[in-house]
């Protein structure tokens, strides 16, 4: 294969609010003692990264963005819609028109152009993009992200490994932990910025709390003292202590807590603040944070959608890359742009773009990117991919080895060795460092 | 020729499509030269065509490209089509050469979205997504005033876009309409601002459940007396994916700011375009969405509205003779020829 680079929908019911969090963990833990996941795998492997932490900052464009008005312009042709293209600052490569802010920081971003997904309803693309892998009956993989958690996670941490920001009509889908189990699953923030439940109980005050559960930590040692090298002992002290953590965490999902100009430069806009509020997590050691912004499923009028979202898209990414890398974030901080397919080269009858998952784009930035790469190419009508064709499993491999992480590591799931990402996929090693 | 006695009784629904001409890509405006019978139609290919209407096959023939983007406004007066584009530019152009006469090539800093022309042809009336009304000699070109006052975003702080511009059949009032519901009227002589209404239900953007805008004014048209203004669009929608809500038209008084009516239809669309039909009591529209491309009539009073014809894409403008014999619809696909007087024959 020959690869080019240019180089310079639910309701409420699964929301996991503190006691969910808490019981999920617990699960999880079930799961890993009943031969679920192999416990050598359950540790957290990659050691180096521990002296500095790395992270990962999803920025998940639900219902899929179109490419020909944001990554790959095809001006002038029948595809090509109304919008202009824009000199970007790696020569010969150019962005549409409502990313003006995107083009001026180019060198900070990897473009992918060749994605070739094939899978366009969203559900399965959707599933196909969040685990790298196409779904199978055997086996339920979890979504890159959580693996990501897991293997990015800080021992001893008391922040949660993954928090996933959206609006329960909006990011359409929830990250699935799949075989890592329950306790793997990330904080959903679905109704607003700030966990709910997150306060102590009525009439409980926070010394009280610490008390019960210093009486907690005794009983729970001394039944572990006659049960030495329990999981399961462990996995609940872990539990509790992420549950106290997290209310002792409330102030970082205060976004009053940032100073006006910060709020402001980010833009009121729900996006805007929810990548303020992915910003504060990273650097109070969240490992890996998931922002989606919705409703790029332009059917009708793909034109003034893109309008509205593409700048504000613009906009607040380029604030938050700037801010990520002024607070000397953004080289451990690794950030993807993703949809879980691209857009119509064909205009439709209602002035919409369709799913299309043969010829698409998504972005990376930050930790172990060569920023200022373009890699792949489309045809001139974007119909096709003439070079550089990559899949969603290569995606992930990239995403792994990015942040150090050996995408053929494997988990052993009861008696099957299952690789981090899928076997036969590559890393897209032009984008890397 | 028909009586008049004869119009006033025609009924949408004996209306005829007489034929299809074909065009690959959208079409966005269109306009009509009575003298010749020629229809001048423009879309996304950034070129204009024409239409003999006369001939015994008429079809869509290519006649001039000077635009760079999508063709969006046409009007046509005295020989010379007035083009608009969302490059920004107006052109006037000899419509039976296809010489290009005068272009204004910043006439806006953003797509331009509609211009129309003054009844006795004097001034054009333009607006576009920098949110300015401009008014401009017909026959120099030269800029006569600038209105502004429609915000430059949304209520939520996204882009927003001015879709809508007429003017009163005795040319002293210019009406415009913007994506989040607003409407100004200017006042010609004195260019200031007389009133503006607030028609918020044809702007949807729900923070809780779909946190995207969708639909806006799309559309305006006086009264043949100028004392009621229509404003078309659509309803309230549900799923901001697509148009997802109801066919809207209201009517709307120019002297005292008051809503005369509000009218929806079950028909799921964006009304496109709108006009007052030459005979009562009928308002036409035309527009396309999740339930098809559609165009309609309605009752003046906005009591009730009669559907003529489900189409195969989005109309997104339509030309009526002077008579409103005929009405040609232009949209996705080309252009669709409809006689609302079959019994003439």
């Amino acid at each position: 294969m020959k690869r080019t680079a240019l180089t310079s929908c639910g309701g409420q019911d699964h929301t996991i609010h503190r006691r969910s969090f808490l019981s999920g963990m617990l699960a999880g833990s079930t799961v890993a003692s009943f031969g679920g996941v192999g416990l050598e795998a359950d540790q957290p492997a990659v050691k180096p990264l521990r002296k500095e932490q790395r992270h990962v900052l999803f920025i998940w464009l639900a219902g899929g963005s179109s490419q020909f008005e944001m990554w790959d312009p095809k001006p002038g042709r029948e595809t090509g819609g109304p919008f202009r293209p824009i000199d970007t600052t790696i020569p010969g490569y150019q962005v549409c028109e409502l990313m003006p802010q995107t083009a001026a920081m180019m060198d900070r971003y990897a473009v992918v152009r060749s994605l070739n997904t094939e899978i366009s309803a969203h559900a399965p693309a959707a599933d196909l993009i969040s685990t790298g892998r196409p779904k199978e009956a055997a086996i339920d993989y979890p979504e890159i992200g959580v693996v990501l958690g897991h293997e990015l996670a800080v021992r001893d941490s008391e922040l949660p490994d993954y928090v996933s920001m959206f609006l329960p009509s909006e990011g359409r889908r929830r990250p699935n932990p799949g075989f890592l189990g329950g306790r793997h699953a990330p904080l959903l923030l679905e109704s607003g910025l700030r966990p709910e439940n997150i306060g102590l109980p009525a009439g409980v005050t926070d010394a009280q709390h610490v008390e019960r559960e210093h009486l907690r930590e005794l009983l729970s040692s001394k039944f572990a003292q006659r049960r030495a090298g329990s999981d399961l002992i462990s996995g609940y002290n872990s539990a509790y202590q992420k549950v106290r953590g997290l209310m002792r965490s409330d102030h970082l999902f205060n976004l009053d807590q940032e100073p006006q100009k910060v709020r402001d430069q980010y833009g009121r806009t729900e996006f805007g603040q929810q990548c303020l509020l992915a910003r504060r997590l990273i650097e109070a050691g969240v490992s890996v944070v998931k922002v989606a912004r919705g409703f790029w499923d332009s059917h009708h009028d793909n034109f003034e959608s893109h309008r509205e979202l593409v700048p504000d898209f613009d906009h607040v990414m380029s604030v938050l890359l700037d801010d990520l890398d002024q607070r000397g974030l953004l080289e451990s901080t690794l950030v993807m742009v993703l949809s879980e397919f691209g857009r119509t080269p064909k205009i439709n009858p209602n002035v919409g773009r369709d799913h299309y998952a043969a010829a698409w784009s998504c972005a990376f930035a930050g930790c172990g990117i060569r920023g200022g790469s373009v890699y792949g190419k489309t045809d001139a009508d974007g119909k096709t991919v003439v070079d550089g064709e990559v899949d969603a499993a290569d995606i992930a491999a990239t995403a792994f080895k990015a942040v150090g992480i050996d995408p053929e590591k494997h988990y052993q799931v009861g008696l099957r060795p299952v690789p981090l990402a899928r076997e036969e996929s590559h890393a897209i090693d032009d984008i890397l460092l | 020729m028909s009586s008049p006695e004869e119009k006033k009784t025609f009924s949408p629904s004996d209306a005829k499509l007489l034929a299809t001409y074909e065009y690959p890509q959208i079409l966005y405006a269109s306009c009509l030269d009575p003298d010749r019978r020629a229809l001048f139609v423009g879309g996304s290919d950034y070129a204009v065509y024409r239409v003999d209407l006369a001939a015994e096959k008429p079809a869509v023939e290519q006649r001039w490209r000077s635009h760079d983007n999508y063709v969006s406004a046409l009007t046509y007066h005295d020989g010379v089509v007035i083009s608009g584009s969302y490059d920004g530019q107006l052109i006037w152009t000899n419509a039976e050469s296809g010489e290009s006469l005068r272009g204004v090539k910043d006439a806006h800093a953003a797509w331009i979205r509609d211009a129309v022309l003054a009844r006795d042809g004097s001034f054009v009336a333009s607006v576009a997504d920098d949110m300015l009304v401009k008014l401009w000699d017909a026959k120099t070109g030269e800029l006569i005033t600038t209105f502004a006052g429609h915000e430059r975003l949304t209520p939520e702080g996204f882009a927003t876009a001015l879709y809508a511009v007429a003017i009163s059949p005795d040319g002293t009032t210019v009406a415009s309409a913007d994506r989040i519901g607003h409407v100004c009227l200017w006042d010609v002589k004195s260019g200031k601002r007389l009133r503006r209404f607030e028609a918020p239900t044809f702007y949807t953007y729900d923070a809780v459940k779909r946190s995207r805008s969708i639909g806006g004014i799309r559309s305006l048209a006086f009264s043949p007396d100028g004392s009621k203004l229509a404003v078309a669009g659509i309803g309230a929608v549900s799923n901001v994916d697509g148009f997802v809500g109801p066919c809207r038209m209201e009517l709307w008084n120019c002297v005292t700011g008051e809503r005369i009516a509000a009218c929806q239809d079950k028909h799921q669309a964006v009304l496109n375009h709108v006009a007052f039909h030459p005979v009562e009591p009928w308002i036409v529209a035309a527009g396309g969405g999740d339930g098809g491309g559609v165009i309609s009539f309605w009752n003046r009073q906005g009591s009730s509205s009669t559907h003529l014809a489900k189409l195969k894409g989005h109309a997104q403008h339509f030309s009526l003779d002077a008579e409103g014999r005929h009405l040609y619809a232009a949209g996705h696909g080309g252009v669709q020829a409809w006689t609302l007087f079959p019994r003439e024959g």
